[in-house]
This record gives C-alpha cells, sequence and structure tokens, in this order.
C-alpha cells in the first residue's frame, strides 16, 4: 500500500507540471460549462417589446389591448408601448430612438374592429416584425393568432345563441364574453421548485464535469505505456515491487485525479454559476461511483491496447460517445424514446439522473440507485480492465 | 580479492536459457559473482547479454536454469530478494519532467528508504555522480552524459548487494564515459559485488576482476584477463592494411607458417601469428602478391584477441 501511495504521488507530481491534465480536468469543464450556460441563460429569460396601434378604441379592442398585452406586461415577457398611429408604430420597428430602444414587433388594430367582430364579420390585427427580431415577431404573431381563436369561437357561440333566443350579446357582454374566451380553461401552475430536474446552469456544470471526468482519469493508466517507453517500469518492476501494487498505485492516482477534477468543478461552478449540485453528502456519493465508473471503464478500454497513442484516442472516442449517448450536450429528455433508453447504457446519464433525483425536495435514498449503477459499472468493468492490464507491467 | 571475499557468493546463475520463438538467445549461461568483484560479460550487440542481466533481475522469465542473490532464489515473482539488486538499464530509465533529487527520492522510497538514511544517500550519491550542483533541476535540461550518470546512480542509491550495468556508457561522450568507469570502480572497492555488461573491450580491461565472453548466447571463455590471454597463448594480433585484392591476399597470409588465422575485413587483414617479430617480413611478402600493404600494427595479446581467437570475429566488427 505505501509503494502504491508512493507511485500514486509521483504520478500526481507529474501531471501538475504537465498542465494538460489541468486543462482536461478544469479548465475545459468549466469554460464549455460557462460558455453553455450563458447561451442558455439567454434562451429561457425572454423578453419582448411591442408597440400597440389602437384606431378602433371599440371596446374588444381594448379587451385586446389592456388584457391579452396588458397579461404580457405584467408577467414580464413584454414592454408594451402605444403608438397613435400605423406610420408610428411602422417607425418604433424600423428605426431606433433616441435612448436606442427599438421595437420587436408592432400590433395594429384597425378601425372597425369591435364592430366587425360583434357583427360576426372578419377583420385583422395587423403585426409589424423588425427585420432583427424573428422571434419577437412570431410571438407577437401567436399571441394575435390566439385571440382570433379566441373570437373565431365566440362568434361561432354567439351565432348560435343568437339563432337559438333570437337577441345575440352585443356591446359591453359581447367584450365581457371575448375576454372571458382568452382565460385558458386548464392553468398550469408552476411548480419549479418541486421538480427533479437540473437548472440549465447545474446540467451543464455536471454534464461538463462527467464528460471531461473520462478525459481526466484516463492518464493513470496511459501513463504505464509512457513508463514502459522510458524504460522507468521495467526500473520499477525490477525492485522489491508487484506488478499490481504499480496498477495500484496508477488507479488511485486517476481516482485523487478525478475526485479532485470534480470538486473543483463543483466549487467553481457554484461560485461562478450559482449551480445547484444538491446535498453535499449525497454529490459526495454520486462524485465518488461516478470516478470510479470512469476508472473502470477506462482501464477497460486500455487494457485492449498496446500503445500509448492508440489508448489515448480509444478512450477520447468511448468518451465522446458515451458523453453525447448520455446526455452531456442536451438533456435525454428532449430526445426520443428510444434514446432516452439507450442513454442509460451510459455513466454520464446516470450521473445526471442522481444528481436530478436530489433536486426539489429529493434525498440522497433518491440517488442510491444511480449510484448503485455508477459502481456496479466501475467494478465490473475495472475488474476486467485491470486483469486484462496486468499484461502491461508483468515480465515478459 | 581477499580469499573470504571469494568464499562468500553473492550472484550464483546457473544453465540460464531464454528462447524467443525459434532463436535461442541465451544457451545455458552460467556465472558466479563475488562480493567486492566486478564481474565483465563482454560481447557484441544480439550476444545474449541484456537477456541474460533481465533473467538475473527478474525482469524477464526464462526458459530454464536458477537465479540466487546470497542464497535467495531470484525470479519474476520475487519481490524482497529483489531490493538486494540495483538495475541500471541500457537505456536511460529517469523520469525527465522530475529533478534529479526527486528522482532519487522516489526509486530510494521504492527500495525501502527513508528519512536521514534517504537524506544522507541520496547526498552521497550525487556527490559521487557528480551532479550535486543540479540536484533541483529536471532532468531533461541535462546532458546525455549527466543522464547516464543519474541512471547510474539511482541503481545504486540503496547499497544494493549486486549492481548490474547493462552497457551503461553506450552513447556517452568520453569525459562522462572516464568519469563513469572511475565511479564504477570505486564501487567495486567498496565491497559491491557489479555484473558489468559492455562490448568495449577497454572498459571490460579497466574495471573488471574477471570477465566471461559471450557469443550467440553462450559464454564461450571466462577468467581473469590474465587468464584470457593466457589461451591464447603467446599469440600476436597483426592488422595489415592493404588495397587491392583483399580476400586473395588474405588467403595467401593464412598459409604463412605459424599463423592461426588471418581474416579480411574491408582494407585490413587481422591475423592471429604464434610470433610476430619474427614472421612478420613473410607474412608482408604474402600480401604483396595480390595486395599492396599501406601499414602494419602489431598488437599484444589482448582480450580483442582471445575474442578473435574464440569467435573468429574481430569484436568491433561483430558488434556493429
Amino acid at each position: 500500500m505505501r509503494t502504491a501511495l508512493l507511485i500514486t504521488a509521483k504520478d500526481l507530481r507529474q501531471r501538475l507540471r504537465d498542465r494538460s491534465i489541468i486543462v482536461f480536468a478544469v479548465i475545459a469543464p468549466l469554460g464549455l460549462a460557462v460558455i453553455f450556460s450563458m447561451l442558455l441563460r439567454g434562451a429561457t429569460s425572454f423578453h419582448a417589446d411591442y408597440v400597440v396601434v389602437d384606431l378602433d378604441g371599440g371596446s374588444l379592442a381594448t379587451t385586446f389591448t389592456e388584457q391579452v398585452l396588458g397579461g404580457l406586461k405584467d408577467s414580464g415577457v413584454a414592454t408594451i408601448e402605444t403608438r397613435a398611429t400605423e406610420a408610428d408604430a411602422r417607425q418604433a420597428v424600423e428605426v431606433a430612438n433616441a435612448e436606442g430602444w427599438k421595437a420587436d414587433a408592432a400590433f395594429v388594430i384597425p378601425i372597425g374592429f369591435s364592430e366587425a367582430i360583434a357583427a360576426g364579420q372578419p377583420t385583422s390585427i395587423a403585426i409589424l416584425g423588425a427585420k432583427d427580431a424573428g422571434l419577437g415577431t412570431e410571438i407577437a404573431r401567436s399571441v394575435a393568432a390566439r385571440f382570433a381563436d379566441g373570437v373565431a369561437s365566440v362568434q361561432l357561440a354567439v351565432l348560435t345563441v343568437g339563432d337559438l333566443r333570437g337577441t345575440p350579446p352585443a356591446g359591453a357582454d359581447m367584450a365581457a364574453i371575448v375576454a372571458a374566451a382568452q382565460q385558458p380553461a386548464i392553468a398550469l401552475v408552476d411548480t419549479g421548485a418541486d421538480l427533479r430536474q437540473l437548472s440549465w446552469a447545474t446540467f451543464f456544470s455536471s454534464a461538463m464535469a462527467v464528460l471531461f471526468l473520462f478525459f481526466a482519469v484516463q492518464s493513470g493508466m496511459l501513463s504505464l505505456f509512457e513508463e514502459r517507453r522510458q524504460g522507468t517500469l521495467a526500473r520499477m518492476l525490477a525492485g522489491p515491487i508487484r506488478p499490481g501494487t504499480i496498477l495500484a498505485g496508477k488507479a488511485f492516482g486517476s481516482f485523487v485525479t478525478g475526485v479532485a477534477s470534480l470538486v473543483v468543478l463543483i466549487v467553481a461552478t457554484t461560485v461562478l454559476l450559482g449551480a445547484d449540485w444538491g446535498p453535499p453528502p449525497g454529490v459526495a456519493l454520486i462524485v465518488v461511483s461516478a470516478v470510479i465508473s470512469a476508472i473502470g471503464i477506462t482501464t477497460l478500454v486500455t487494457s485492449f491496447m498496446k500503445t500509448a497513442d492508440g489508448a489515448g484516442a480509444a478512450n477520447s472516442a468511448v468518451a465522446m460517445t458515451l458523453g453525447i449517448l448520455g446526455g452531456t450536450f442536451s438533456p435525454t429528455a428532449q430526445a426520443p424514446e428510444a434514446m432516452q433508453a439507450l442513454s442509460l447504457v451510459t455513466p454520464h446519464a446516470w450521473f445526471l439522473r442522481g444528481l436530478a433525483e436530489m433536486q426539489g425536495g429529493g434525498t440522497i435514498a433518491d440517488a442510491l440507485p444511480a449510484v448503485g449503477v455508477l459502481l456496479a459499472t466501475g467494478l465490473v468493468t475495472g475488474a476486467i480492465g485491470f486483469a486484462r492490464a496486468r499484461r502491461l507491467v508483468a515480465p515478459r | 580479492m581477499s580469499e573470504e571475499a571469494q568464499a562468500r557468493v553473492v550472484l550464483a546463475a546457473r544453465d540460464l536459457r531464454k528462447r524467443y520463438g525459434t532463436i535461442e538467445a541465451v544457451r545455458g549461461v552460467s556465472l558466479e559473482i563475488h562480493e567486492g568483484e566486478t564481474y565483465g560479460l563482454l560481447g557484441p550487440n544480439g550476444a545474449g547479454k541484456t537477456t541474460t542481466i533481465s533473467m538475473i533481475c527478474g525482469l524477464l522469465a526464462r526458459d530454464g536454469g536458477e537465479v540466487h542473490l546470497d542464497g535467495a532464489p531470484i525470479d519474476v515473482g520475487a519481490v524482497a530478494a529483489k531490493a538486494g539488486i540495483g538495475y541500471v538499464p541500457q537505456e536511460l530509465a529517469i523520469y525527465p519532467d522530475l529533478t534529479a533529487k526527486e528522482n532519487l527520492v522516489f526509486f530510494g522510497r521504492l527500495y525501502g528508504l527513508a528519512g536521514a538514511r534517504l537524506k544522507t544517500r541520496i547526498g552521497e550519491v550525487l556527490a559521487l555522480i557528480g551532479l550535486t550542483e543540479r540536484a533541483n533541476d529536471r532532468t531533461d535540461t541535462y546532458s546525455g552524459g549527466m543522464q547516464r550518470r543519474l541512471n547510474i546512480g539511482i541503481g545504486l542509491l540503496h547499497q544494493p548487494r549486486l549492481l548490474l550495468l547493462d552497457e551503461p556508457t553506450v552513447g556517452v561522450d568520453p569525459q562522462s564515459r572516464n568519469a563513469i568507469l572511475e565511479s564504477i570502480a570505486k564501487l567495486g572497492k567498496q565491497g559491491m559485488a557489479i555484473l558489468y555488461t559492455t562490448h568495449y573491450m577497454e572498459e571490460a580491461e579497466r574495471l573488471c576482476d574477471r570477465v566471461g565472453i559471450i557469443d550467440a548466447g553462450e559464454i564461450r571463455a571466462e577468467g581473469t584477463q590474465r587468464e584470457l590471454v593466457a589461451m591464447v597463448g603467446e599469440q600476436d594480433t597483426v592488422r595489415l592494411t592493404v588495397t587491392g585484392d583483399v580476400p586473395g591476399a588474405a588467403a595467401d597470409v593464412a598459409k604463412v607458417r605459424g599463423v592461426v588465422r588471418a581474416d579480411a575485413k574491408d582494407n585490413t587483414i587481422e591475423i592471429l601469428v604464434a610470433d610476430a617479430r619474427q614472421v612478420l617480413p613473410r607474412l608482408i611478402d604474402a600480401a604483396e602478391v595480390r595486395a599492396d600493404v599501406k601499414g602494419v600494427d602489431v598488437v599484444e595479446p589482448d582480450l580483442e584477441a582471445v575474442f578473435l581467437h574464440l569467435t573468429g570475429r574481430a569484436l568491433r566488427d561483430a558488434a556493429e
């Protein structure tokens, strides 16, 4: 054991001097997590600037501007400003004002809008979209379309009631009906805090961490090839040391490297990105089991190779394939069911699942299945890998 | 070497055999090395020196034979007994990204040294190999000779009973080579048993108490330099530098009375002869029938002559 730790200490000293391990274990995953989180943070906090021109002034036009657009404003999704004429609205979406403000789209409600709806006649809301605000314009179009759908159904109902009673509702009654039609029949309740899913920042932090973990831990077994090339392996084997001790030293070096890499990333992403990894004891369990899993798989892959270059290439290919399958670049929940099922053959998916299970009130117990799968994967592949890897250090 | 030291056998290797496919690399090599004795294994490249030394230190599984260090058997599975061996491989075996001191600390601890003893030994070894001033520099900044010296220093750090040196001066500049040979000579005087493989005759002559001449996996002769030279008798080596029909001239020279053998190589004829001074005129006459003699060199009997006598080849030619 003392000799194995001696080899571990020597390996760690070499890896710290060879800064490539710091790049793979810390800088690359942290950098990518920051980039992905910032990109996705922009996509999930949508905000649009709209202007509205009410040329009608009727009750139904007011329903649209106050209830529909007002709802967007109240929820913080959009800023709504009014303009007097269509020309003013067009200018607002085409040219920025003195403060640099420019609308993403404009709603233009034509004269006679309310009367046409009340009479069951066709009418329209014009959408003027800015050239550089495709998403804002699409959302404006969707908002108007949903209002139009509501109006159409109300018109159908009103005509039906009119046929039955002979006096269809009009004026304020009609406006109240149209407003009521804008209310969704089924309300969605945001249960964010209770959902067992990772925030974008946490997802990409953990995904990049587990992806690069497989690069970080492979250096231990790969160094066997380097030791053999530079003659130091033979020198060790000529001394009072068992081949298995050398393998143990290498494996423990990989373990320390993997755990250190994840701990640094957990702390850094928590501080820099606000990632919430979950309860520390549970995270520690997941981290340790993931590192064991990664060491097992990389040892198995390395044991089939004959050169350091070959082993490095094979391990990289396996790490990337498992990473993509395991949903480290996009959550598997967004993938087809077959891919979701396939992802479960990867430690990456179980690592992310284990962390997600501890979100939203989840406990360590919820993460235990993932821990079990990760440990089993590591122990099985590691046992085969180390048995095979003995040939790399055995006297010939 | 005292009689007491003679009696204490440190290394006993008997009937070592190793085969690679159809090639029998080592064929029944046996040797003994006593305490304080430096034993040279002299032979050309491919003679089986490295294979023999690898089997002795348990790096290579042998097909036959046995090795004992101070009476304890050594094989690939041995652990504790290997602590008594210091191994200096032919190729450099140091960590280039560590300093000399870090290399020594690592390998010293591997052999069980620690604390003050480790520190003392590192200081002594650094002084012996002349690297005290550069001890804290990374070894990839060293010259080839300095790296070679460190390579040796690691092997003797733990003061092994047996030091195995596998051609430690290959590729070393003359100055560093001289320093290395001086260091090894000191170790022998301190009582360490040393097995030194080389294809440089002059190194074997300078360092070794006894020499085993190895060729094609077999030890062809063994003894002190005096004993080996005696095998050649009073024979001298004459080298004629010639131009013209060199093989033809060599054949003519071989017919001269007193010539044991004559071998042509490029533009020289290497002749083993009983009494060079007396026969020399007739050798030149015989050679000049088919060639022009441009130079004559008479060499006193040495290990080169022994090798030539035993194998029919010059050591330096066989080493190429």
